[in-house]
Parts: C-alpha cells; structure tokens; sequence
C-alpha cells in the first residue's frame, strides 16, 4: 500500500496546462451568462409576454436534466445540425467553443433564479420611497433597488460560480484539454488513475477555495453600506459583564518605556 | 413528427435502466441523510473539535466535483481496504462505489439543511414540550424533528434533484444506467439519431425532478395545514 509519489509530482506538473483551460470556461460562462441571466430575470419578473413562459421552461428543462445529458446533446447534435448550415467545417471546431456553450446555456438558467430571487427579496417600500423622492422608475431601479439586490445576490451567484467550477471538470467528455483530460490520459499510460484523481482533487479544492475567497471580498465590497459602525453605537445591555473597549485600548504595550525602567532597576 | 416517434421509441428502449438510477438515488438519500443528521449533530456540537471536523468535511466536499469524488472512490476505497484489512473488494458490484461516492457528496448539503432548519425552529417550542414533562430525547423527536423537517423539505428537494443529477455520472465507472443506455443506442445506430437519443434521456430526467418537485411541495402543503391555528 503506497501511493507512486514520483507519479503524482509529474501529473501535478503536467496538469498544470489545464488550469487556464478551466478558468477559461467558468469565466467565459459567467461573463456570457451574467447580462443574460439577469435579461431573463427582468422577463420573468415583469411577466413579459410569451417570453415569460418560454423563460420559464427554459430553467425548468435545465435545471432538471443533468448535465451529461445536456453535454450530450450539444455535443453529438449541435454539429450535424451547424453542417447543414455552414458545411463540413463545423466538425473541425474546436471543441472548447462546445464547452463553452453547454455551460454557458447551464449558467444562464441558474443565474435566472439567482437574480430573480434576489430582485424579489428588495421590499416594495423601497420602490415607492424612491418614486416618492421624484425619481423616474428607472432611476429608482439603477440606484435603489438594483444596489440592494445585488448584495443578496452575491452569495448564491458565488454558489453557482462553485458548481460552475465543479461542473467544468464534465468537459474531458467533449475532449476538451482541461485539468481532468490531462490526468485522465496520463494515468491512462501506467494506470494509475487513483494518484492522478487525487491530484485533479487538489486542484479543484485550491481553484474552488481561490473563487470562495474572491468572491467573499466582493461581498463585502458590495455590502460595504449595510455594515453597521458598532463603535458609535449605545451600549444597550446595562449590567453587561462587558468592559467598554475604550479602556482596554487605553492600556499598550510600550517598550521603551519598559527599557527605561529596567535600566533604572 | 417522425423526430417525435422516434423520441418515444427511443424512450422504451432507455426506460428499462430506470431501475438503477431509481435504486442508487433512492439508496443514496438514506445513507447520505443519516450521515447528513450526524454532520448536524457535529455542527451543533458543544465540542470545538467535532465542529471543527464536520466544518472541515463540509467544505472539502462542496468544493470537489461529482465526477473526482466517484472516480476517488471507485479508485480509492478497494486500495485504502486492501491496505488496511487485506481483503480485495475490486469485484465488488460498482453500484456500491457509487453509492458510496454519493452518499459522502449528498451529506455535505444536507447537514447544511438540516442545521439551518433545526436552527430555525422557535426555541420556546422544545422547552415548552421540556415543561410538560418530556424527556429531551422525546422532545427532540416529538416536537423539534418534525418542525424541522418541514422547514427543511424545500432546500431538500432541491438537494435530492442535485443527487439525481450527479447521479447521471454513473455510467463513468461502466455501470450500464440510462447514461449507458443512450450512448449504446447512439453507438448501434453508428452515430445517427444522437438527438433523438439525448433528447429522450433528458425527457425522462426532466419528468423525473418535476415529480419530485410536485411530490415535496404537496407533502409540505399537507404538513402546513396541520400547522394552522386552533378555530375558534
């Protein structure tokens, strides 16, 4: 029972060429899917005609087939039916241009319910109070309500980046050379497929926590108005045990004076 | 209509698989649910160690995809067992590694369901069931559990669709399900009627979550009405 650290190192260096490829897709499909997403929220929102149920349906399908199925489907059908279009040049894309539409079609219809939930959880009230003020609709749109549902949305828009990033390791299917295609072909040489997953994993992880960590500053960028100042506020709890932090910061360390007096002892 | 007909043809063919995914998904809930109640306990621990665990856990597995964690698993387990007890499991029924490699990816949302919903119910609840009398054992599964689970169902069904797509990634370790199924069809017809094939796969997916989307959402209207207030 030993694991072929020699292996390891050398698929950990090797698969280093598939990160950029998978940062490539999440982020082309985050940044295609955004505007849309949101695009699709607003039609679902103000009940736009026809489109509303087509959105709908839309999300439903998505998020209710998985995403092999989908891959599947984009990747065997998307290009006999492009060939009727533009000939026999449509075998000879590159596959990555597949992979990006699969997740990017997938993110939309997350995203759609991200940004639906989080324009709803905006109280009605502020609406009014903005038209109240004088704005026209859409002022009061852009700079109330929009700014609001943004932070509330922030969380879940991080989790659908997350399942993004999971999701990408799906693309090997469509023989796109990305982290998991690379160890998968390396492994494939000496079968060692437990020590090159194991590096894949790690991997992830890191790319995984590295999204988490980004999108936690943007959070409190975004959320940066709703932040209370508790130094200014009342201390409410009269028989509080707890000491006004004034006093405590009074109290420093100061080193020099302790030399000082070391020296006079 | 022939894309229709052959769509439903295809859907005969690929019907029969529907077993396996059914018993893995079904098989999976179970054992990932009870080990999901046992991350909750860890997470409300008063222990900073066990929190620390489940915390660790949790998030080690939200951040590692479907298809790492099954092929971890199938690789893995029969490595780390002929290691530890020397037997050889290689000849297992691979159902089990996906099971397994299931199970530990459904845990981790679930116990987050769970500890949320259990946090969601009114303190005054359990300690009004303490005052009359109850054991804390009986008052946890009288009051607190079923308040709980109501509140959970939602994010559940959500969970358990989840499953159900991952689950779809089976066919990656050579288990024929409906994934397999497809793509044998594809291959018989050399290619052709990929489409149809697909479409007819994912048809069924689809009908599958819906159920379950209505399912939860009329149980949980039965539960609510329970909840209704005394009429006077």
């Amino acid at each position: 029972m030993s694991l072929d650290t020699n292996f390891m190192a050398q698929v950990f260096k090797t698969a280093i060429a598939g990160v950029p490829v998978t940062l490539q897709i999440v982020l082309v499909a985050l940044i295609v899917s955004l505007p849309i997403g949101f695009i699709f929220a607003l039609v679902r929102i103000y009940r736009v005609k026809i489109l509303s149920p087509l959105v709908r349906l839309y999300v439903s399908f998505v998020r209710g087939t998985p995403l092999i199925a989908q891959i599947l489907i984009i990747y065997s059908a998307f290009p006999s039916f492009l060939a009727t279009i533009i000939g026999k040049s449509a075998f000879s894309i590159d596959p990555i241009n597949y992979a990006y539409i699969v997740f990017t079609l997938n993110s939309i219809a997350t995203l759609t319910e991200v940004f639906r939930s989080a324009l709803q959880t905006v109280d009605k009230g502020q609406l009014e109070a903005g038209l109240m003020v004088g704005m026209a609709p859409r002022q009061t749109f852009v700079r109330v309500i929009l700014p609001q549902a943004l932070v509330s949305a922030l969380p879940n828009i991080t989790n659908a980046t997350l399942y993004l990033i999971k999701n990408s390791s799906l693309a090997f299917i469509m023989s796109v050379k990305d982290i998991t295609a690379i160890a998968k072909t390396q492994a494939a040489f000496s079968y060692n497929f437990l020590e090159a997953y194991l590096v894949v994993w790690v991997y992830y992880l890191i790319i995984a926590y590295a999204a988490e960590l980004l999108f936690w500053f943007l959070e409190r960028y975004f959320s940066r108005f709703q932040r209370t100042t508790t130094a200014k506020s009342f201390n409410w709890h009269l028989f509080s045990f707890k000491q006004p932090t004034t006093t405590v910061a009074a109290v420093q360390y100061d080193p020099k004076k302790e030399l000082v007096n070391h020296a006079h002892n | 209509m022939t894309t229709l007909a052959l769509i439903y043809k295809f859907l005969i063919q690929i019907l029969p698989a529907i077993q396996i995914t059914l018993i893995i998904s079904v098989a999976s809930i179970i054992l990932g649910g009870l080990l999901g109640a046992a991350l909750t306990r860890a997470k409300l621990s008063s222990h900073w160690w066990w929190r620390a665990i489940a915390n660790v856990y949790i998030s080690v597995i939200r951040a590692t995809p479907a298809i790492i964690m099954i092929f971890v698993v199938y690789y893995g387990l029969p490595f780390l067992i002929k290691g530890w007890f020397h037997v050889s499991i290689e000849g297992w029924n691979r159902m089990y590694f996906v099971v397994i490699a299931l199970t530990l990816l459904f845990s981790a949302p679930v116990a987050e369901i769970f500890r949320s919903a259990y946090l969601a119910v009114p303190a005054g609840q359990k300690e009004a069931a303490l005052m009359v009398g109850m054991s804390p054992w009986q008052a946890f599964i009288r009051i607190t559990l079923p308040q709980t689970f109501v509140i959970a169902l939602p994010n559940l069904a959500n969970a358990i669709i989840n499953l159900l797509k991952e689950g779809a990634l089976t066919f990656t370790i050579g288990v024929v399900d409906m994934v397999a199924k497809a793509q044998m069809i594809v291959a018989n017809n050399s290619g052709g009627f990929a489409f149809e094939t697909y479409g007819a796969l994912a048809l069924i997916y689809w009908v599958i979550s819906l159920a379950i989307d209505k399912l939860v959402s009329l149980v949980e209207s039965s539960f609510q009405k329970k909840r209704q207030a005394i009429q006077p």
